[in-house]
């Protein structure tokens, strides 16, 4: 019930619209002496408020930005702003309305037979696009609420507040079982509410409910769909100020839907006009707002005379000018607002005509559990047979209480273009006539072809008319005829709740802030954050910053975070042997104290993921992965241990070490300022390991060059993260030591021709047409891939990646194609320019003919094409001589 | 896609919580004929059925299990750590 003493205010369109508790934002607007509530979808027709329980499409509005908000489930809130939709410039006059005049040219199945030709839809898509749709999607950043998700598990879970919703939820939470009840209205109690003789019974349940403990209440929430396993989609408006709607998983053991049933209209002439409403709309204005629908109101009804909605009537005040079968009605008249009625025995005046229709079960989530629904003649109904086990239906849905209003399929259809079926599209008895004349006439095709049941209502207000024309129409039963299958989602979703919040976990190394400070530009890299490169005083641009960093490394000494790369501490007696038998190289026989790289192939010899090895102790590796590949190496690594017995324990330490790459002529130098240990390359070759305290710091140093330069990967607790490198920093002082990023890190190794798996290869690369034949070692008995291996070792490659370097100054892009002879012979996986070599180069897939050391290739670059020299050897020290200094 | 997988180790849990595996097969030995390890690398069965399947519970006790499912229903027979 309306409360009179509590009033606040909303803005419509720019004016202040009065609302009372217990409004909805469509009860404020009909109060206020709104009519018109929306805009047809095709031809404008002026809308009026039709079913008033969220069931039609009649009354959706823009509600504080959110489009298609459906006005009469939405319940009125201070200081909201509600805009109209689909007309311009207001509801009263659109001058789109015009499109009706001009029917005949879009006839049902317009599209297709008007946009035969490309350039038609060319010709006519801009203009299209801007009358189309429903409503305007909010901009990006536009708003401040959020959408979020929420996970639910129940013993049961039952759709629908109404009063078999109700008893069967207060039942099974009876003795103690975990129950959801779902209820899409503001208030429960279903049709109890605004019937008013059993408003009684309607709150007794309520309270029954709410007293007791294991029920959990759900309002202003619809499931849109149930899945496999009993998953119910579910969305809730406003679960709090912060939100505009929660996504909530629902999982329940049993489902009990008791959706009950809706009113559908009466086809006739002009039946969508504003103050043709349903008679379940006039009991809700009537009882739940305090609202006299109209003056002068004619109730059309089929069976026993709808003594009850006559009484609420003229207990509202509304003169019954009659009550007539709808076999009588020709025509609702009116331009904007019904102003009487066209019947056989002549005319009548009304400003509201009140349908009393038939009541459809609401069975859409019956036929998405894979429930069979069959037409039951007597109670004018598809009703559910054979439900899938852990699912049921009650009430109204089930078939209780309805009875069939009229003839289905009826005796005589009056087939009019202002007669419509959907009034979601605009789809008149007329369009469905011709569209099967035009041979639609399977309910399935007709639905395609036509968009009926497609709009925003799914086929509540529409599916049963349409069955029950196309059964008329084609002399087929009910039966035959058949219904459309439901699909989820039903209702309508937003995107915005599927997709959730807005919220990106990301990962900091343990240095981010001291990056941070030394002028850090982030880019993303899998979970984590990385430095791009370092913004400093001395240098403008990316390339620039780039160019500084990169000579640092080759002539001083430079620092890079590597904190991100995968790491496993792979343990155990037979540790060796799942090395030996995943990776390509072989680990078995690497001597304590030593570095052995390798890739990791599946069992067609692609590359899946690479990186260093160290042997610690006999029984005892560290692994590193790529930063992107450390789950699926892991999982790789105990899939393959899976059934064996072998004494392997693998430890995925990644977040507990940070890691850094110390790197350039004078690393040694910075680095022995820090340790104790004795890093001359006699006692500390390259690809060797130590344990070392580094600024007594326990270390890992291995002595690798993904740069190609000397230097030290150096892993340690992360607590010690910022620690050490703020030390080694400060170590490299004298040196003029820089932090580097990943994008100096990306021209370095790409001198060096070291290749990034992922990067430079792809699900079709296998070692030896990446010319990475040596990490291959067949001669082991066995290792994944093997087999393929080897046949692809003694076959001739297709392609092979090579280097290139270009002749002139141009810079192709990752991924340009290169062309030999005009024709397309690869493409490129990596370039950069190389201040070294004064010119970019790079590295490329090409086919196997054309990839010779010295050939000649061109290359896209910016819409023409440049020439490049393909080179067999590193660009960089290809000796590897400074590696080893 | 929605059903429910019981990991022995975890209980019922959603199947968006496991990576699927794939087909459970069996290794060729190395030394057999490069048919076997065809059919082996690239064939699948691709059962209208019962099929015993690999799955990872990633989200949970991060263990490789073995289950049957029938994948024209999705009803998950059983799930088992294999031995």
């Amino acid at each position: 019930m309306a409360d009179n003493s509590d009033r606040f205010t909303f803005q419509f369109d720019g004016r202040t619209i009065e609302a009372r508790s217990g409004d909805t934002v469509a009860s404020a607007l009909y109060r206020a002496g709104r009519r018109i509530f929306t805009r047809s979808f095709k031809y404008h027709r002026p809308r009026g408020l039709l079913c008033l329980a969220g069931k039609c499409p009649n009354c959706m509005m823009n509600v504080d930005g959110t489009p298609n908000v459906r006005a009469c489930i939405t319940p009125a809130r201070e200081g909201m702003t509600v805009r109209h939709q689909n007309a311009y410039p207001s509801l009263e006059n659109d001058w789109l309305s015009l499109v009706q005049r001009f029917d005949r040219l879009m006839p049902v199945g317009w599209y297709y037979k008007t946009m035969t030709h490309q350039w038609s839809w060319h010709a006519a898509e801009s203009y299209i696009r801007q009358v189309a749709g429903l409503g305007v999607a909010p901009q990006p950043g536009g708003g401040s609420k959020d959408y979020e998700h929420a996970w639910m598990h129940a013993e049961v879970a039952v759709i629908g507040g109404g009063p078999a919703g109700l008893q069967a939820a207060v039942e099974m939470a009876h003795d103690g079982s975990p129950v959801v009840l779902i209820d899409d209205q503001p208030e429960l109690g279903g049709h109890l509410r605004y019937q008013k003789r059993a408003g009684a019974v309607a709150s007794a349940l309520v309270d029954q409910l709410r007293a007791t403990p294991s029920a959990q209440i759900i309002s202003r929430s619809y499931c849109f769909g149930l899945y496999e396993g009993n998953l119910l989609g579910v969305v809730q408006a406003n679960p709090h100020g912060g939100a505009i709607e929660r996504l909530i998983h629902l999982r329940a053991k049993r489902v009990v839907i008791a959706t009950g049933a809706y009113e559908v209209p009466f086809t006739f002439e002009n039946n969508d006009l504003p103050g043709v409403m349903l008679s379940t709309a006039v009991q809700r204005l009537i009882h739940l707002h305090g609202i006299k629908p109209g003056e002068r109101a004619v109730v059309v009804a089929t069976g026993a005379p709808p003594d009850e909605v006559a009484e609420d009537l003229s207990q509202a005040g509304v003169e019954l000018v009659s009550i007539l079968a709808p076999s009588e009605v020709i025509a609702a008249t009116g331009a904007t607002h019904v102003t009487g009625l066209r019947t056989k025995s002549g005319e009548l005046s009304c400003d509201l005509l009140v349908m009393c229709g038939q009541r459809v079960p609401d069975a859409g989530l019956l036929h998405q559990a894979g429930g069979k629904l069959v037409w039951n003649q007597d109670r004018g109904a598809f009703l559910p047979a054979e439900l899938p086990a852990n699912v049921s239906a009650v009430g109204e849905v089930a078939g209780a209480w309805l009875a069939r209003a009229m003839p289905l399929p009826p005796e005589r259809v009056s087939f009019h273009k202002r007669s419509f079926v959907c009034f979601c599209s605009d789809v008149s008895t007329a369009d469905l006539r011709d569209a099967m004349s035009e041979g639609f006439d399977h309910i399935e095709t007709l639905k395609r072809y036509t968009t009926l049941t497609m709009g925003p209502c799914q086929g509540r207000m529409c599916q049963l008319a349409g069955i029950a024309i196309c059964a008329h129409e084609t002399g087929r039963t009910m039966t035959e005829t058949g219904v459309t299958t439901a699909r989820p989602p039903n209702p309508s979703v937003s995107l915005g709740a599927l997709a959730g919040p807005r919220h990106h976990p990301f990962r900091r190394t343990p240095m981010h802030d001291a990056h941070d400070q030394s002028g850090a530009a982030w880019m993303d890299m899998g979970d984590w954050k990385r430095p791009r490169y370092y913004k400093t005083a001395s240098c403008q641009s990316e390339q620039a910053c780039v160019e500084e960093e990169y000579r640092a490394v080759r002539e001083r000494v430079g620092i890079i975070d590597v904190s991100t790369l995968g790491k496993l501490d792979v343990k155990g007696r037979d540790a060796g042997k799942l090395l030996d038998k995943v990776y390509t190289n072989r680990f078995s026989d690497l001597k304590p104290g030593r570095v052995r790289y390798s890739v990791l192939c599946d069992e067609a010899g692609i590359m899946l993921d690479d990186g260093t090895i160290s042997r610690l102790a006999d029984d005892h590796y560290f692994i590193t992965t790529t930063t992107g590949n450390l789950d699926f190496v892991q999982q790789w690594l105990e899939w393959w241990l899976v059934g064996t017995g072998w004494d392997v324990h693998i430890t995925n330490v990644t977040g507990g070490r940070a890691a850094v790459n110390l790197a350039g002529p004078q690393a040694r130098d910075v680095l022995h300022a820090l340790t104790a240990c004795d890093l001359s390359s006699r006692a500390f070759p390259y690809m060797a390991c130590r344990e070392a305290d580094v600024a007594e710091v326990p270390a890992l140093l291995l002595r690798i060059g993904f740069v190609g330069e000397t230097g030290w990967e150096i892993h340690f607790p992360a607590e010690y993260g910022e620690f050490l490198w703020l030390k080694l920093l400060e170590a490299g002082k004298p040196f003029d030591i820089r932090p580097f990023g990943v994008e100096a890190q990306r021209l370095l190794r790409l001198e060096k021709r070291h290749v990034i798996v992922g990067v430079d290869t792809d699900a079709l690369s296998n070692p030896y047409e990446a010319g990475m034949a040596w990490v291959a070692k067949l001669e082991k008995p066995d290792f994944i891939g093997r087999n393929a291996l080897s046949r692809q070792a003694a076959a001739a490659a297709e392609q092979r990646l090579v280097g290139f370097i270009m002749n002139d100054a141009s810079l192709p892009q990752d991924g340009a194609a290169i062309l030999v002879g005009g024709a397309l012979a690869g493409r490129v996986t990596s370039a950069r320019y190389s201040p070294g070599n004064g010119k970019a180069v790079g590295l490329a897939w090409v086919s196997a003919k054309s990839s010779a050391a010295g050939a000649e290739i061109e290359i896209r670059v910016n819409g023409g094409t440049a020439r490049a020299r393909i080179v067999e050897e590193a660009f960089y020290d290809p000796a590897g001589d400074r590696l080893r200094m | 896609m929605s059903f429910l997988i019981p990991c022995p180790h975890c209980g019922n849990r959603s199947v968006y919580e496991f990576r699927f595996g794939g087909e459970v097969k069996t290794r060729p030995h190395p030394d057999s004929p490069a048919a076997e390890w065809m059919e082996y690398t690239y064939t699948k069965a691709n059962e209208a059925g019962v099929q015993k399947e690999w799955w990872f519970h990633r989200l949970g006790c991060r263990q490789w299990l073995q289950a049957r499912r029938n994948t024209t229903t999705n009803e998950v027979i059983e799930a088992f750590f294999p031995e």
